[in-house]
């Protein structure tokens, strides 16, 4: 899978927005990809989710294992927003990089996690709380491992 | 979206062949030591060492594996293989100790697709030599792991270096995916580039055109 098919599932998801111009009626919700448009075209303002605030993020930053995460696709959501709306986000620095902080720290521990399993050959594992965008980015390398590792000492 | 015009056959993993991969043509020219069991007649010119018109029973050659695998035959009555010294009982004590410290590509760049092939020889020491390969494919999986997913814009000749065939194929794979995502992320996913065909087929014309 690509990442951009990634994304584009995850600009399914919904963001407030504040609308700059008045219509019958006043959509105070809207989809991603739909937002990031009228942003460009300066026609609202956007309201950032409740879990990309600084304070929250830090705090999400420090557990050690996998718990849940701030959005299934808070990778994807960070990115967009931050690159069509960084003035309407408070901190949006500091929020780039503690959500960069959380991707490395959740990255490296499901290689960790994809080490064991390897090693010990076990035949099933179960983690919870991943999102699609770190799966994608282990998945072809992941298969193809256990690929070999399963047809290798087969013997007739 | 990658998409490619041309999608080569990958190599076979395990104790099968893909008879159309590049890889496993390549892998079947490897070289075994082997013993002929019977006398093969009027073959005497390509046993360069003797002067006689047969290849006499009992004489020890190297055969490419394609001809050992095609003329074994399990009652014995044609060729005996004997195992490469890198899946002999010395080497695979070397393997057992540390897998990470060898230099895969100089014990024969085919270090498991030969080791798999092996198995189709019905040596005794069979299930050792599985293990062995099993046990080594483990043991450097996890530098492989790491070497690929963080070396990205930077020289992979030497990571690479060591690594046996199937090693590397795991290592493209895994670089791949870790380029289209650092892609993905500077968000030039969705540029549209122009394809290296066509740059190329531009400047030749160019020169062409200029006397």
């Amino acid at each position: 899978m690509d990442p951009s098919e990634v994304e584009f599932l995850a600009e399914k998801e919904a963001v407030k927005i504040i609308p700059n111009f008045s219509l019958d009626k006043i959509y105070l919700i809207g989809v991603s990809w739909l937002t990031a448009t009228c942003r460009q075209r300066q026609k609202c303002r956007i309201v950032p989710p409740e879990w990309m605030d600084v304070g929250k993020l830090r705090r999400q930053v420090g557990r050690k294992t996998f718990t849940p995460v701030p959005s299934p696709y808070y990778m994807e959501l960070t990115k967009l927003l931050l690159s069509h709306a960084s003035d309407n986000i408070p901190k949006a620095d500091e929020i780039r990089t503690l959500v960069k902080d959380i991707w490395d720290t959740r990255i490296a521990k499901l290689r960790l996690s994809a080490d064991s399993f390897i090693s010990q050959q076990e035949a099933h594992a179960k983690l919870d709380n991943l999102t699609l965008m770190e799966l994608n980015t282990t998945r072809s390398f992941l298969l193809d491992t256990l690929n070999c590792m399963y047809k290798l000492p087969q013997d007739h | 979206m990658e998409t490619q015009s041309y999608l080569p056959v990958p190599p076979g993993v395990g104790m099968e062949e893909n008879f159309l991969s590049l890889d496993d043509i390549l892998l079947s020219h490897e070289r075994l030591p082997s013993r002929t069991e019977c006398t093969f007649p009027r073959l005497g010119f390509l046993e360069k060492s003797s002067d006689s018109r047969d290849i006499q029973e009992g004489t020890k050659m190297e055969m490419p594996l394609f001809l050992a695998k095609g003329l074994y035959e399990r009652k014995r009555r044609v060729v005996s293989v004997e195992l490469p010294k890198v899946y002999k009982e010395g080497w695979r004590t070397v393997f057992n100790a540390d897998p990470t410290v060898v230099d895969l590509h100089k014990m024969g760049p085919y270090y498991y697709g030969l080791g798999s092939q092996l198995l189709h020889f019905d040596s005794p020491e069979n299930p050792e030599i599985a293990q062995a390969v099993l046990q080594t494919f483990i043991g450097r999986f996890r530098r492989t792991m790491d070497s690929s997913q963080n070396a990205y814009n930077e020289d992979t000749s030497a990571l690479v270096e060591r690594l046996d065939y199937l090693e590397r194929a795991l290592f493209k794979a895994g670089q791949s995916g870790l380029n289209s995502f650092q892609n993905w992320e500077r968000g030039r996913a969705s540029t549209i580039t122009a394809s290296s065909l066509v740059l190329n087929y531009r400047k030749r014309k160019i020169t062409d055109l200029q006397p």
